[in-house]
């Protein structure tokens, strides 16, 4: 065996705290060492390079580097030992950076340390066997959950990049929260300006697949090799049949608070949105018609002037091979009813930003008309942070999107009712997007005060909110009545997060929004090769940065897709079958589905496509009949006894 | 056509270039500094996680410099773009190294040599550094060859250098070419993308903070370079020859300023600023650190987390404007205003940080000339303010600060995505 071992200063990282010549001499001493050098940084290029020379000129058969985490450079150093014509998992990186210098002050005991963690890697090194990554084929089709504006630019790029997408959505229809928006920050443009046109044109597009009132149910495969079941509620109306007469609403029997404004206003189990949502057609809730409730009405078939309804249908599922996934399911808005300081659903003019959003719509409930049972409010007081930056339920997190939504909704009341007196409660203002301080400085000079200062409670005097709220300019306690409190709520991630995180094997951050793989280097991919995020469901973000991420999850989704192969890495389980007992244990723990017992033969198999390696059915097979390749007993342990072999000697 | 032209070598540039490249399409990536990386590699560390930023950002440039999709540009400008999307002709210039890349082993001996060598300030250590006229930028660069600076090498201001040039007599690789010269060469792509980036806010523009008068008064970039591991005082808080103990940082320095027509936020000095007063308090543990804010942006994930964070170890945040940054005898003092206690103070301070803001670069003629548009904040933008990689020019994508003062995580994110709607043009080698 003839083992280079190469020492990294990382600049002054390493350098500064561990006598790199000392190591590199050390490694010298080590069986099967043949070469030891240090350098200033072996991952740059010229680092590199002499590392490939030397494997040619002194035909090294292992290389040790001894530098930063694995999880920085491991990969950077396998394609050296490529070029320099060895097997690329000939190598083994000891991290003398996180692991010594970087959590080290003593110059004497680091340096010793770092010897042990260059023996344990020498050592290990020896036994070490050559893999080779294998290649599999990509469907070159993408499957996007979500039909809101991120999963709708999304889907269309990946359609314009010619690829076939099957775009999911849980609801009726396309367009998620912005089809509700009645204007958008900060130049005003109308939700139907821009989302209508996008909706049209992904309906239009032959190779996408829009299916709504859709749901994944499961998840099988890998990158580039996956299928997903997806459950078809029916729309129980033909929508291409329907004329939006409205029939079938006059007759429904059913009353039930309207999730479009969130229970602001009753709907019918028959659901007739404006647009811009689309299909614009009507459609049939099944969870609260009495059809399915309670299986004894007909009404609104019988009145259908077009036949269009159809209570018969049933629900189907599809199965859709695809590449890729981009998840864009977007958020839910924080319920402030779990602040009751704040008596949210007992005082009826207590109402959400979202709310009041809806009011102002001209195709919302009161035709764009500030009312409510029967009154306009002449003092409208809005507070931000509601459920965002606060402890108390649990959400320290800034939610992005308040400080504006509000901002614009002050302006749009202001313009609309020049003589309704607004105050706004903030702490912070967070105009930060493109344009929005400007827009921030415009809505200032609207007669609209701004106070700095967080609302304590919101209690009734009869009907009338009272708001007692701080200055803190004035450093006083303030209470006032106003006729409308409008809650800035923040976002929280979307109902049903986790079924979804569990099919796809997602993590999700402190925040309880999905987790990236990387905040910097890999802001849209997950851990799960193939699946990327889009939008909201990551993290709270407005209109602008959820078109931006939902363009970049396309890019990442679609790498794969134009490369037409993916490779998989060869560090996967590997069973023994002449030991292997079949006793599935090792499959119960594989939170990757990548292991099955074969029934005829009773041993287990992996798929290796899917096995990312973890080690946990090693660890659990009785028999060690399953082994994780280069990291098997032997090789582990043998870094083991060096290590317990240089501490020994260091103790003596 | 498969290929595809990125101006600008900076992470967005690098993130848009290595998506492409990954995806099979054959990148053109023209950087007009001797090395790619751009601001990212000037950072210490990055909010909220406190990575090291080279750390982060090498593997991707060392990415750039060995992926067989790449062709890279460095010390070059583009000079025309004509054409639409799927067929773009872009002329390049390549400025003269003066250094062979392909002999240059980046040994570094030239640089030892160097008559010049320590005695020119080096700009990517903010002028805090000095370096000699045959140079790289910082130890990692890529591609990691030395470039000779022709304003300040002798050899090519003055026609002699001693007996003959020392660093050409160093180089054992006979790489220094002295003879080198500006060449052209004309490409053919089908989509673009532009990373031009930003340049910091000029803090001499706001006079009132003595910034260019006072040593102690320094840019949020130096204090960068001054945090850095790598940096001139390798990692050392040294201000005029000395620790600091009473350190101000003062937000919004050329951002919301209607005096200095930039009535924008740039986003991202809230946080910057809160990631260097953990760093100045982590290696000056007696420093007094106080930071001076308008409102506090820490909106993006972790953000606020990590500002409660920061008040945590000690720091403390006071809301209210810096007036004036002045001397009396030689004691250096800022006026503020405490706007919760409604009082006017004075406080002595040994070490003032201004977080500059974000500028759109100068010198873009090229892009401009291309027809985007630019906002009044100067930064380029499309027909959409809801879409920011859209140009309005079909084939013509953007990516990070050229769009606006954004992060480093929504940088990259743009960057993506500029890459997505390239490929669909590249793709389909018309307009998408």
């Amino acid at each position: 065996m003839r083992i280079g071992v190469y020492v990294c200063h990382c600049g002054i990282n390493i350098a500064s705290v561990v006598d790199v010549a000392a190591v590199r001499d050390y490694a010298l001493t080590l069986p099967g060492v043949v070469l030891a050098k240090d350098y200033q940084y072996m991952c740059s290029d010229p680092g590199q390079e002499m590392v490939r020379e030397d494997i040619g000129k002194h035909h090294l058969d292992r290389v040790v580097i001894a530098a930063c985490s694995p999880r920085m450079h491991e990969g950077t150093f396998r394609k050296v030992m490529e070029k320099g014509g060895i097997n690329a998992y000939y190598f083994e990186e000891a991290n003398i950076r996180e692991q010594c210098s970087w959590v080290h002050s003593d110059r004497q005991v680091a340096t010793e340390k770092a010897k042990e963690l260059v023996a344990a890697a020498v050592s290990r090194v020896h036994l070490q066997e050559a893999l080779r990554e294998k290649e599999a084929a990509v469907i070159p089709a993408a499957l996007v959950i979500g039909g809101g504006i991120a999963g709708l630019t999304a889907a269309k790029d990946m359609a314009d990049a010619g690829f076939e997408v099957t775009l999911v959505e849980r609801q009726p229809y396309l367009g998620g929260h912005v089809a509700k928006w009645t204007a958008t920050f900060p130049h005003m443009a109308k939700a139907e300006e821009f989302l209508t046109p996008l909706i049209q044109e992904i309906q239009a597009r032959d190779n996408v697949t829009v299916l709504t009132s859709s749901e994944l149910t499961d998840l099988q495969g890998f990158v580039g090799n996956y299928q997903a079941k997806v459950a078809v509620t029916p729309r129980y109306v033909d929508a291409s049949a329907c004329t939006r007469c409205g029939q079938c609403l006059e007759v429904c029997p059913v009353e039930v608070p309207d999730e479009a404004t969130w229970g602001l206003t009753p709907r019918k189990a028959v659901l007739l949105p404006s647009p811009p949502h689309v299909p614009d057609a009507a459609v049939i809730d099944p969870a609260t018609c009495r059809h399915f409730t309670e299986g004894n009405c007909d009404a609104c078939a019988a009145a259908c002037p077009e036949g269009a309804i159809h209570l018969e249908e049933a629900i189907r599922e599809e199965t859709i091979d695809i590449g890729v996934i981009i998840v864009a399911t977007g958020y839910q808005l924080f319920d402030p009813a779990r602040k009751p300081e704040l008596n949210y659903g007992k005082l009826p003019t207590v109402i959400t930003g979202p709310q009041l959003e809806r009011l102002l719509n001209e195709n919302g409930p009161t035709g764009g008309e500030l009312i409510i049972g029967g009154k306009k409010p002449t003092r409208i007081t809005f507070i931000h942070c509601v459920g965002s930056r606060d402890h108390t339920v649990d959400h320290p997190y800034c939610s992005r999107v308040c400080c504006m939504y509000t901002a614009k909704q002050a302006r749009l009341v202001k313009e609309r009712y020049p003589d309704v007196r607004i105050r706004v409660c903030y702490m912070d203002m967070r105009t930060f997007c493109r344009g929005c301080e400007e827009f921030y400085n415009d809505v200032q000079r609207m007669r609209i005060i701004y106070t700095r200062g967080m609302v304590s409670e919101i209690f009734p005097k009869g009907e009338t909110p009272v708001v007692r709220f701080e200055d803190t300019f004035l450093e006083e306690m303030m209470e006032e009545e106003t006729d409308w409190v409008v809650l800035a709520v923040g976002m929280e991630p979307a109902e049903g997060v986790e079924e979804l995180q569990n099919l796809l094997k997602l993590s999700r951050s402190a925040d309880g929004f999905f987790l990236e793989a990387h905040p910097k280097l890999r802001p849209v991919d997950t851990d799960t090769d193939g699946i990327f995020l889009a939008g909201c469901c990551q993290g709270p973000r407005d209109i602008a940065d959820t078109v931006s991420s939902a363009h970049a999850a396309a890019a990442r989704a679609a790498i794969p897709l134009f490369a037409g192969k993916v490779a998989i890495a060869p560090i996967v389980a590997e069973v023994d079958e002449e030991v292997c007992a079949g006793c599935a244990l090792c499959e119960q723990v594989c939170v990757y589905g990548a292991l099955k017992l074969d029934e005829r033969s009773k041993k287990m198999t992996v798929n290796e496509a899917v096995c990312k390696g973890c080690g946990a059915c090693s660890a659990t097979c009785p028999s060690s009949a399953i082994k994780l390749r280069n990291f098997k007993n032997n090789q582990l342990l043998a870094q083991i006894d060096a290590l317990c072999v240089t501490s020994a000697e260091a103790g003596a | 056509m498969r290929d595809v032209l990125v101006i600008g070598g900076g992470i967005a540039g690098i993130q848009a270039s290595l998506d492409m490249a990954d995806a099979g399409f054959t990148v053109h990536l023209v950087e007009k500094e001797p090395t790619i990386g751009g601001h990212m590699a000037q950072t210490d560390k990055v909010f909220p996680t406190l990575d090291c930023s080279s750390c982060i950002l090498t593997p991707k440039m060392v990415g750039v410099g060995q992926h067989p999709n790449i062709r890279l540009y460095t010390l070059s400008e583009v000079t025309r773009i004509d054409g639409q999307a799927g067929d773009f002709t872009v002329e390049v210039v390549r400025h003269p190294r003066y250094v062979d890349e392909s002999a240059c082993t980046g040994c570094g001996a030239c640089a030892e040599a160097c008559v010049m060598k320590g005695r020119i300030p080096n700009a990517f250590d903010m002028g805090l550094g000095k370096r000699g006229a045959v140079y790289i930028a910082f130890p990692q660069a890529v591609p990691l060859k030395y470039a000779i600076d022709p304003a300040t090498c002798l050899t090519l201001s003055r026609g002699k250098c001693k007996k003959g040039p020392p660093c050409k007599l160093a180089c054992a690789a006979d790489a220094i070419h002295f003879e080198d010269t500006e060449k052209r060469l004309t490409l053919h792509v089908g989509a673009i993308v532009v990373a031009t980036g930003y340049d910091p806010f000029d803090p001499r523009l706001k006079p009132e903070y003595g910034y260019g008068a006072y040593p102690e008064v320094l840019t949020a970039l130096e204090v960068e370079r001054l945090c850095s591991a790598s940096g001139p005082t390798l990692g050392e808080i040294v201000v005029n020859g000395k620790k600091p103990t009473k350190v101000f940082f003062i937000h919004c320095v050329g951002s919301r300023d209607h005096t200095v027509d930039n009535p924008y936020c740039s986003r991202v000095c809230c946080m910057f600023t809160a990631k260097q007063a953990h760093l100045v308090k982590d290696k000056v543990p007696d420093a007094k650190v106080t930071v001076t804010y308008i409102d506090i942006r820490a909106f993006g994930k972790g953000y606020e987390e990590f500002y409660e964070r920061v008040q945590d170890e000690g720091i403390i945040y006071r809301r209210g404007v810096i007036s004036e940054v002045f001397k009396k005898g030689d004691k250096l003092y800022v006026r503020g205003e405490d706007a919760f206690l409604g009082e006017v103070y004075e406080e002595e301070a040994d070490m003032v940080v201004l977080a500059a803001g974000l500028t759109q670069r100068k010198g873009l003629d090229v892009i401009e000339a291309l027809g985007i548009q630019k906002g009044d904040d100067r930064f380029f933008k499309g027909p959409s303010p809801l879409d920011p990689v859209e140009t309005g020019i079909d084939g013509v994508y953007l990516a990070g600060c050229c769009a606006g003062p954004k992060d480093i995580p929504d940088t990259v994110v743009q960057a993506s995505g500029a890459a997505a709607r390239a490929m669909a043009v590249l793709a389909r080698g018309k307009a998408a």
